[in-house]
């Protein structure tokens, strides 16, 4: 931002009655040489940002040609790339079919889960996991009911709206006595009404945080182990795209519970909807497979 | 019309009934065959049944081997070999029963004369063929010395064989001073190809039965090395006849090589065991030169060699490579060959590797394979050396190398004989893009299909990680609060003020008291005694108005002087207020008073303001 230098008028101030020198303040501003320096800063980041959003495009239409082609190992990649500058919704649908096109049912799964978690109101990641999970005998994760609440929404805006919610009611509630007023009717409903979309917005952010640990196989047959080490033995085996619970996590293996089992499987094998790593966001593992 | 079809029933009945005639007659002729037949069927069939086998004859074809006698009476002979020795010569105390070995109780210790020194022993067993039957024969045999010359003579004694008592017949020993027809003591002769070796690296060695009288030549059976911490490959022996050098001379010799492997580090001692076998080779044979081979009945004599001794030495720890699986020698493979280079996911490839060199490949444990991500790899059933490798993955671009190594004794050094990984192309597996309509009521039997490529990226998302887990938001979240915090100190502070207003007026009158002090200075650095005067009242005022809660411009030198205390208005202090007072209020008279005077009060009036300060 531009730096606003608010000038006092020092002039004017001893010329001015004490109990009118509170009032006393210049609104104009004037630009410094550092503020120059400043600007061109702001301009930097925000060719930057054009940029990145510039080679996101770049990767995205990349992607949807080679898609086009038939080329879908490729495709994959660029629209891997182009989720991890920017996740988006379209990108990881895209990333979906295509992973599904070359045989990855897991890594599919988990792009279109993705898909939705940023847009729950996308249909297409709706029926892509509709159609993949019926096409492969897979069922959905099971979610307790804060988490199937905290799906309505997109994540972020549960918390916007549950601070926003709460500052409204504090606000409602403490303002009118500071202000030296009266709390009238209305805004005493509408502090409750807002406390209660407060409460529910908390709940539905437990659920996201929840679903944060929700995640998908993605190697066909992965084995699920009963110890955390490379020649531990083998539990069950699980489907690519089966969904499961991540518990807890130790070196390179998550103790994961499907529907029917729990055991350590692999970090390559298991691919988080919200993963760990920030700068791996759109969170395909380049080694997913299935 | 009727009698038209009256007609035509006639004539079709006229066709029918000739018909049935001939079917008739044809009936009759397939009866007689078909009766004739089944009467003929016996010795037609005849020839399809089993053959007549005479009695015993399935007994005969059960039982193909020759059964084991045992139940003929078992005999014993003994003797020394030869029987007449020199002093200190070495001689062979053999004992052969027609009994299996573990038959025979055989006693720890031999009674003999205290002159005759028993050194190491052996025992071994064969079968031999009489016939019709098979019959064992087990042989002991002693290493002797004769410490003096005389007659010597083991007793006859008994042992138990098959829980009969068998009687072992004496033999007899002549100790000479000189034997000039000395014979040696007919024996193996061992040779190893190498003394010094490590644990684990196979060696040659040749057993070799030297020709005997009138260069005779006889094979070996059932030979034997006898030694601790030694592994004998029977399977890689070979057998000759050669002339050899035997003791300076040049004989033809049996010569069977087989292959030894210690398994036991340190030195270690071994001889060889085995029977003359007369002309039974039990394998191919070379033979080189010319030889006789001795006719007549088999004589079946158990022989050993002199022990020989080897040093077998520990495999180095440091600079042992991945994959080593045991092989010593010197090895190299064949360029590997995969089946092909092009596959489809969970389709097999077979990488045959082949393996030559110096060392045993017999025994060559082809390297385990290794744990990949990408591959199931499975190794070929032994002795086979080649891989089944199945892709789990399109990602994998290339075999995975496939670790090995070997130990060289001529280097003592572990060498790197890892597999190189090969270039492939794996094709993934294809999933469905459509699947047909249901009818399980959820959908309205549209069929499910695979969606369009979103043409734009649509909503985007900085990160997946929701804000609840992110530090910024809940420094986002903490800002109204810290802000509510503070309106509501702000606002606790305000009710406190109006409930205390004395505290706003003092601290207004330090204030001003303060600045009517700065004022005051300047007066004095000016020498401005009006100015001074004024500022000195004014500060004055403004020290004791709250104390009155009065407006510091409504007092006057009466309520300054109030406020010092009783002493003070007589003394210094209170004469200096009436002073600046009188001369505050003296602008407005006809005589003033000198500058000099005033500016001269300047410490006497910092000290009252100083006092009423304090009590501000």
């Amino acid at each position: 931002m531009s730096r606003l230098l608010f000038h006092r008028c020092g002039s004017r101030r001893e010329k001015v009655p004490i109990h009118l020198r509170f009032a006393i303040c210049d609104l104009r501003f004037r630009f410094e040489p550092r503020c120059l320096g400043c600007c061109i800063v702001l301009a930097a980041l925000i060719c930057a940002v054009n940029f990145s959003r510039a080679a996101t495009n770049d990767f995205f239409a990349q992607g949807v040609e080679l898609s086009r082609a038939g080329q879908f190992p490729e495709a994959a990649a660029a629209f891997e790339k182009s989720a991890r500058v920017r996740p988006a919704a379209g990108t990881l649908v895209n990333l979906g079919i295509a992973e599904w096109r070359r045989g990855h049912a897991g890594a599919a799964i988990l792009a279109w889960e993705q898909a939705r978690w940023i847009d729950p109101f996308d249909p297409r990641a709706g029926a892509d996991l509709k159609f993949a999970r019926q096409a492969a005998q897979l069922d959905a994760p099971q979610l307790k009911w804060f988490e199937t609440a905290s799906t309505w929404l997109p994540p972020d805006w549960w918390v916007w709206l549950a601070g926003a919610s709460l500052w409204l009611a504090a606000g409602l509630m403490t303002l009118p006595g500071f202000l030296r007023r009266r709390k009238a009717g209305w805004q005493q409903a509408l502090a409750a009404l807002a406390f209660g979309i407060f409460l529910f917005c908390i709940t539905a952010s437990l659920g996201v945080v929840s679903r944060t640990q929700t995640g998908f196989v993605l190697k066909k047959n992965a084995p699920l182990l009963l110890t955390p080490t490379s020649e531990a033995e083998v539990v069950s085996t699980l489907n690519a795209g089966e969904p499961a619970r991540r518990l807890r996590t130790r070196g390179n293996y998550f103790f994961i519970r499907t529907a029917f089992a729990a055991g350590w499987i692999s970090r390559e094998q298991f691919g988080l909807v919200c993963p760990e790593q920030p700068d791996a966001a759109a969170a395909v593992p380049p080694a997913q497979i299935d | 019309m009727k009698s038209q079809m009256e007609n035509i029933q006639h004539s079709t009945f006229n066709t029918e009934r000739q018909n049935f005639i001939e079917a008739r007659v044809l009936g009759h002729w397939v009866l007689n065959v078909l009766l004739s037949l089944m009467l003929a069927a016996p010795f037609l069939l005849r020839a399809q049944a089993p053959p007549q086998l005479p009695p015993g004859g399935l007994a005969q074809l059960q039982v193909a081997q020759p059964a084991v006698d045992v139940t003929t009476p078992v005999t014993a002979t003994a003797a020394f070999d030869p029987p007449v020795v020199g002093a200190g010569e070495k001689t062979f105390y053999r004992v052969t029963v027609d009994a299996t070995e573990s038959s025979i109780q055989w006693p720890d210790k031999i009674t003999a004369p205290p002159e005759l020194k028993f050194g190491p022993d052996a025992r071994g067993q064969l079968t031999q063929f009489l016939g019709d039957k098979f019959r064992p024969l087990t042989s002991f045999i002693y290493e002797v010395r004769a410490t003096a010359t005389g007659h010597f003579a083991v007793t006859n004694f008994t042992v138990d064989v098959y829980g009969k008592p068998v009687e072992i017949p004496a033999a007899d020993l002549d100790v000479v001073a000189e034997n000039p027809n000395s014979q040696p003591a007919r024996q193996l002769v061992l040779e190893t190809s190498a003394t010094n070796v490590f644990l684990g690296e196979p060696f040659h060695v040749s057993v070799m039965l030297p020709a005997g009288t009138n260069n005779e030549i006889e094979a070996l059976r059932e030979i034997q090395i006898n030694g601790d911490g030694l592994m004998t490959d029977k399977t890689a022996s070979r057998q000759s006849i050669e002339a050899v050098n035997v003791n300076g001379q040049l004989k033809p010799a049996f010569i069977c090589e087989m292959v030894v492997t210690p398994i036991a580090a340190g030195p270690l001692k071994f001889s060889a065991q085995g029977f003359t076998a007369g002309r039974e080779f039990t394998a191919p044979i070379a033979i080189r030169g010319q030889v006789t081979i001795p006719g007549g009945p088999t004589k079946y004599v158990l022989l050993v060699s002199d022990a020989v001794g080897i040093n077998a030495r520990p495999l180095p720890v440091e600079g042992e490579l991945p994959g080593f699986t045991g092989a010593i020698g010197t090895f190299f493979y064949d360029p590997p060959q995969l089946s092909t280079n092009r596959l489809r996911v969970g389709e097999p490839a077979h990488l045959k590797i082949v393996f030559h060199g110096k060392g045993d490949l017999t025994r060559l444990t082809p390297p385990d394979p290794p744990r990949s991500p990408d591959w199931q790899i499975i190794a070929d059933n032994p002795p086979d050396t080649g891989y089944t490798l199945i892709p789990l993955t399109d990602e994998a671009r290339q075999t995975p190398a496939i670790p090995f190594s070997y130990f060289d004794p001529a280097t003592a050094k572990y060498v790197d004989l890892t597999i190189p990984p090969l270039p492939v192309t794996v094709v993934g597996e294809g999933l469905p893009v459509q699947l047909p309509a249901t009818d399980d009521g959820s959908d309205s039997g549209v069929p499910l299909k695979l969606s369009a490529l979103a043409t734009v990226p649509g909503k985007t998302a900085g990160s997946l990680k929701p804000l609840q887990l992110r530090g910024w938001f809940v420094g986002v979240q903490l800002a109204p609060a810290i802000g509510f915090v503070a309106l509501w100190r702000w606002d606790r502070r305000r009710r406190f003020l109006e409930a205390h207003p004395e505290i706003v007026r003092r601290r207004q009158a330090r204030r001003a008291l303060r600045r009517e002090k700065r004022k005051l200075q300047k007066a004095v650095a000016d020498g401005d005694a009006a100015a001074f005067v004024q500022h000195a009242a004014e500060a004055m005022r403004i020290a004791v108005a709250p104390r009155d809660a009065a407006n510091p411009r409504a007092l006057v030198c009466a309520d300054v002087l109030a406020q010092l205390g009783s002493a003070d208005q007589n003394n210094r202090a209170g004469e200096t207020v009436r002073k600046i007072f009188a001369a505050a209020d003296a602008q407005f008279a006809a005589s003033a008073q000198t500058q000099a005077d005033c500016l001269a009060l300047k410490s006497d009036v910092e000290a009252v303001l100083t006092e009423l300060e304090a009590k501000l």
